[in-house]
């Protein structure tokens, strides 16, 4: 049992440190787009990206928690955004890019805040154009 | 009780700001229209040196896809130094093989990513802000990225003999006109990209810059990279950074997301 535990508690650990300031590439698919409607529970203003986490209903009204990243917090804070404009609560409606692990976590490219105004994520394209 | 009013008056006199991402340009030239003018000439400091100082930015010159550009633009030369360059950089065959290795896995491992230093040439790519103090026998270069500091040395010191190899190595500057040269030595061996691709550096190399305020608004920085042990030969990489008038460096302290972990296991 404990060893199981230790086991999750690496697993998960090491989940924390993959989400860490990466290539978009790395994490994100981006011919994977999705748009999601639901209802803030938390919000990370932290670096190296910022973390929020919405309750999203399926239709038949099922609630699943998902994550969404955007872009670090120096440069979201000086394209507009402020601590005030995404709250525990809100409903916003998020367009962005699945994970590649299939897991609940998404990369934000453009947030619709509960005032219908669009922020955008500060997503990187880190693969040079081809 | 005076004390508290005059705090209570200043509170209320001052424009509320939630940080200082956008503060008043007081020192730069302006347009007649009011706007920074960004090409004025390069300001000087009391000796009659080039005044580097002011809140800095890497170039944003990336090539947009036929979709649009990104959101957050970055510089080419972040994601492969040798951009520009006729045939890219010069690798030794170990050094290009391990750049299609670390290419192929989208940059995964790059030590930036794991939050670890990026060394002084992402010092000029990687997209945060820098903040140059100068005095006529020290540069400094605050880094937001890292929260971090460099240290170019104008005294007369010599490079040490037989250093510690660190991230940013150590670095030692002269004028040469109204151009900073800057040479550094002291790396460490093997764990310092250049770019997202992977290109490596080792313990051998020497990094001069040539570093010029082109105007008020531009750094133009030319890197010539001699490193023997992953390149044939010595390369020369023109970064561009730009002033951003009214910025103030903001913390970015990459580690804060590995302590999200705790909050990940407990709730």
């Amino acid at each position: 049992m404990r060893w199981a535990t230790l086991a999750a508690l690496l697993v998960m650990l090491h989940g924390a440190t993959a989400q860490a300031h990466h290539s978009f590439a790395a994490e994100y698919d981006g011919k994977k787009p999705a748009t999601f409607t639901g209802t803030v529970t938390k919000v990370e203003w932290t670096n190296p990206h910022v973390h929020f986490f919405l309750d999203v209903k399926d239709p038949s009204g099922t609630a699943a928690q998902w994550e969404f990243t955007m872009g670090a917090v120096n440069g979201l804070f000086r394209r507009g955004w402020t601590k005030e404009l995404l709250k525990p609560g809100d409903t916003v409606t998020v367009d962005g890019y699945l994970a590649r692990d299939g897991s609940h976590l998404a990369n934000a490219r453009v947030v619709t805040l509960r005032d219908g105004r669009k922020m955008s994520g500060g997503t990187m394209a880190d693969e040079p154009a081809n | 009780m005076q004390a508290a009013f005059v705090l209570l008056f200043l509170a209320l006199a001052l424009p509320a700001r939630a940080q200082w991402s956008d503060v008043p340009a007081t020192t730069v030239p302006k347009n007649s229209d009011g706007s920074p003018n960004l090409n004025a000439p390069a300001p000087r400091t009391a000796d009659g040196k080039p005044d580097l100082s002011g809140v800095w930015r890497p170039d944003r010159n990336q090539k947009c896809p036929p979709d649009g550009c990104p959101d957050n633009q970055m510089s080419e030369q972040f994601l492969d130094l040798g951009w520009g360059l006729k045939d890219g950089l010069p690798y030794q065959t170990w050094a290009a093989e391990l750049v299609k290795k670390r290419s192929a896995s989208a940059g995964k491992d790059d030590p930036t990513s794991h939050c670890f230093p990026g060394g002084i040439v992402r010092l000029h790519t990687y997209p945060t802000f820098n903040k140059i103090v100068q005095t006529p026998t020290l540069v400094v270069i605050l880094s937001e990225r890292e929260t971090s500091y460099r240290q170019i040395f104008l005294d007369g010191r010599p490079l040490p003999n037989d250093p510690l190899p660190t991230w940013k190595g150590y670095s030692i500057a002269h004028w040469d006109g109204d151009t900073l040269v800057v040479e550094s030595t002291g790396f460490r061996g093997e764990d310092i990209w250049l770019d997202r691709k992977g290109s490596p550096l080792t313990d051998a190399a020497t990094i001069i810059e040539r570093i010029r305020r082109v105007n008020f608004g531009r750094l133009q920085t030319q890197m010539t990279i001699s490193d023997a042990k992953a390149y044939t030969r010595p390369f020369t990489v023109t970064l561009n950074e730009y002033l951003e008038p009214s910025a103030e460096l903001m913390d970015f302290v990459c580690v804060e997301n590995d302590a999200s972990g705790p909050q990940f296991l407990g709730k």
